[in-house]
């Protein structure tokens, strides 16, 4: 221990002898990347006496991001009730004219496509907007509607405020379904055809920083491209699972659109690509270690998005090194799997960090407070039940491929249903047949059933939650989903009419 | 060179059109990509510009839909280069570089006849657009085989 001390000068430093070096000039900074490498090389030991600070960096589509504006008063005044932003709905949460542009409320006219989190892309680019307001008028604020056309420097304020940012690590996405699903992990092809991650891996601020040592309520750090702050735990931080976030706050009217986007997720809504680099003062020998987190170092679990429910099933686990090569095996076969954070953007990040940290124009700041390590993330408590398939699913009628179309009307007919599920000698899905299949069999003259089977059948299981079954009915238009186990094996039906009365008995009771 | 999508219906899928066009007009073509049972088939192809016109009035006189794929344009000022369009390309034309930029490949892209990508980006730096300058017009018949 005496022969390090010596070695080292001694074991520990400061924040504030860091930003004396950064004054003078002197200040030693490697991205986590080069910290990586180094470490690797020459060991932590030489590590931790050669560098001062490690900076880390993401960018990625973070939805719980906004922006506070106050747009000032108007003469005569007005106390907002609802307003629009190139008819973005915004939040009206306090007094008259403050504003939260939520990043993924959705244009009233281009939805799907432009959002709150284009709105505030628009504004930080100088861009004009135009603000839409109405009230109900009071003594104090008469006015009752509002149309204004404005720019950033119109604002007051115009700041950052993101609930929710900067997970310490994600899932990787894949999908079980035969049909593409576009959710806000992107675009996942059919039958595990692709999969996507989010994340910078060893990059990311809070995997160099595991146990939240520098990192807490007012740490300085980079956000959009200019100064901004830790303001506290974001929502949903689960420090025990590895999965910590951040609250953050900033000023946008210094910020970049380089590092801070809007983005369309088609099908799912819009977003806000947030860049967001820390610091990571290396404070003890210890952080130095923790900063040489590798990728191959972290891993994820691989998670069926194909299955609508909370538990998602997980298929096994991946390192973001696997990730980042570009596929994974997924079920002994191999996929090709997507970032969908910019990998390079977080390289720019931590190296815009880095150069502004030695030109002395980036000061440290310890934290007033570090985030908690012992929080729990708690699931939804819900009062009402949810409800699932297997409560109105009911027994299906079956039929044989190689039976009559007539015998198969018969059936219709006998047990007054509108769908035949057909299945083979094991009971399995082969396809099914309407009313309407035969109806329109009799009048073409058909007689085989094979001839007009619809053999790409949408399926549900037991356990699907039935608001699940019931919107996959709406988005493929068809009134019935043949209810199967793992092995395709049919176990009964569900029809649009079963929903319908369960609403109906709902309402009732 | 443009790149033309042939479609062949069922009951003219066994005939030997492609060979025969090559040889009666001594135009080259050059397959890209190729998918054909006997239900019917789907061709890619690229033939020399100046050629074009003759080209897709000779398949069409056989019986084969033809249409011209629409490009995919990346707008590089747009892209941020996340990556999220690379999983979903199934020519390679889209890869990843060393240093995490994302590349595309004109020449292996597929376009619209596969267009995979352009609702994928979070940015919309992908698009689809016609390919300049060409007269011939899209048959009618735009069914997918």
């Amino acid at each position: 221990m005496f022969r390090r001390k010596q070695m080292l000068g001694k074991d520990t430093r400061t924040v504030a002898e860091i930003n004396e070096k950064i004054k003078k000039g002197d200040v030693q900074v490697l991205t986590a990347e080069e910290m990586k490498k180094l470490v690797e090389k020459s060991g932590v030991e030489v590590a931790y006496k050669e560098v001062d600070v490690v900076t880390t960096g993401t960018f990625g589509a973070m939805c719980s991001s906004g922006a506070v504006i106050n747009l000032g008063h108007s003469d005569p005044p007005i106390k907002i009730q609802n307003a629009w932003i190139n008819d973005v709905p915004v939040c009206h949460p306090g007094a008259a004219v403050d504003l939260y542009i939520g990043a993924t409320q959705m244009s009233e006219t281009r939805p799907f496509e432009y959002g709150g989190g284009h709105v505030i892309e628009d504004l930080i680019s100088g861009k004009e907007v135009e603000v839409r307001a109405t009230a109900y008028g009071t003594d104090c604020y008469p006015r009752t509607k509002l149309r204004t056309i404005i720019t950033k420097d119109d604002l007051n304020q115009f700041y950052l405020l993101n609930f929710r940012n900067c997970y310490q690590r994600y899932v990787c996405a894949t999908n079980s379904r035969d049909e593409t699903i576009y959710t806000y992990m992107g675009k996942l092809l059919p039958r595990f055809g692709n999969a996507t991650f989010s994340g910078a891996g060893a990059l990311n601020p809070l995997m160099n920083d595991p146990d939240y040592e520098t990192i807490g309520i007012g740490t300085r750090i980079f956000l959009g491209g200019t100064q901004g702050y830790v303001i506290g735990e974001g929502t949903q931080h689960d420090p025990k699972n590895l999965s910590g976030t951040l609250m953050v706050r900033g000023d946008c009217k210094n910020m970049n659109t380089r590092f801070i986007k809007g983005a369309a997720f088609t099908k799912y809504g819009t977003t806000l690509y947030v860049g967001i680099g820390i610091p990571i003062p290396l404070l003890n020998i210890g952080l130095a270690k923790k900063t040489a987190i590798r990728d191959e170092d972290i891993h994820i679990p691989i998670v069926d998005y194909g299955v609508p429910a909370r538990n998602r099933p997980k298929l096994g686990t991946v390192s973001y090194k696997e990730l980042k090569s570009g596929s994974i095996i997924i079920n002994g076969k191999k996929v090709k799997v997507s970032p969908l954070s910019s990998l390079k953007a977080a390289e720019e990040i931590a190296e815009t960090l880095k150069a502004w940290i030695k030109e002395g124009l980036f000061y440290l700041s310890a934290p007033v407070e570090r985030l908690p390590r012992d929080t729990e993330y708690k699931p939804m408590k819900q009062s009402e039940e949810t409800v699932l398939v297997k409560s109105v699913a009911h027994q299906a009628v079956t039929c044989r491929e190689d039976e009559k179309i007539e015998e198969v009307a018969k059936q219709i007919i006998r047990y007054s249903v509108n769908h035949v599920v057909v299945v083979d000698e094991l009971g399995k899905l082969r396809g099914i047949v309407t009313s309407w299949d035969i109806t329109k069999a009799v009048a073409e003259g058909k007689e085989k059933l094979a001839d007009i089977v619809t053999r790409k059948v949408v399926t549900t299981q037991m356990d699907e939650p039935l608001e699940a079954a019931s919107r996959k009915m709406s988005q493929h238009q068809i009134s019935a989903l043949p209810v199967i186990d793992h092995n395709r094996k049919v176990l009964g039906i569900i029809t649009s009419e079963d929903i319908a009365k369960l609403l109906g008995r709902q309402q009732n009771g | 060179m443009v790149r033309i999508l042939l479609r062949f219906p069922e009951k003219i899928v066994d005939q030997p059109i492609i060979a025969e066009t090559i040889l009666k007009h001594g135009i080259p073509l050059n397959i890209i990509a190729a998918h054909v049972d006997f239900h019917g088939g789907q061709v890619l192809a690229e033939v020399p510009s100046q050629d074009i016109e003759k080209v897709v009035s000779a398949f069409r006189e056989r019986g084969v839909i033809v249409t011209i794929p629409k490009l995919i344009e990346v707008d590089k000022e747009k892209c941020i280069h996340c990556g999220s369009c690379f999983s979903l390309c199934p020519t390679g034309a889209i890869t990843i570089n060393e240093d995490f930029s994302v590349n595309f490949d004109k020449e292996k892209c597929v376009g619209s006849s596969c267009g995979l990508c352009v609702d994928a980006c979070p940015v919309r730096a992908i698009t689809l657009t016609r390919e300049p300058n060409l007269l011939v017009q899209n048959s009618e018949n735009k069914k997918s085989v």
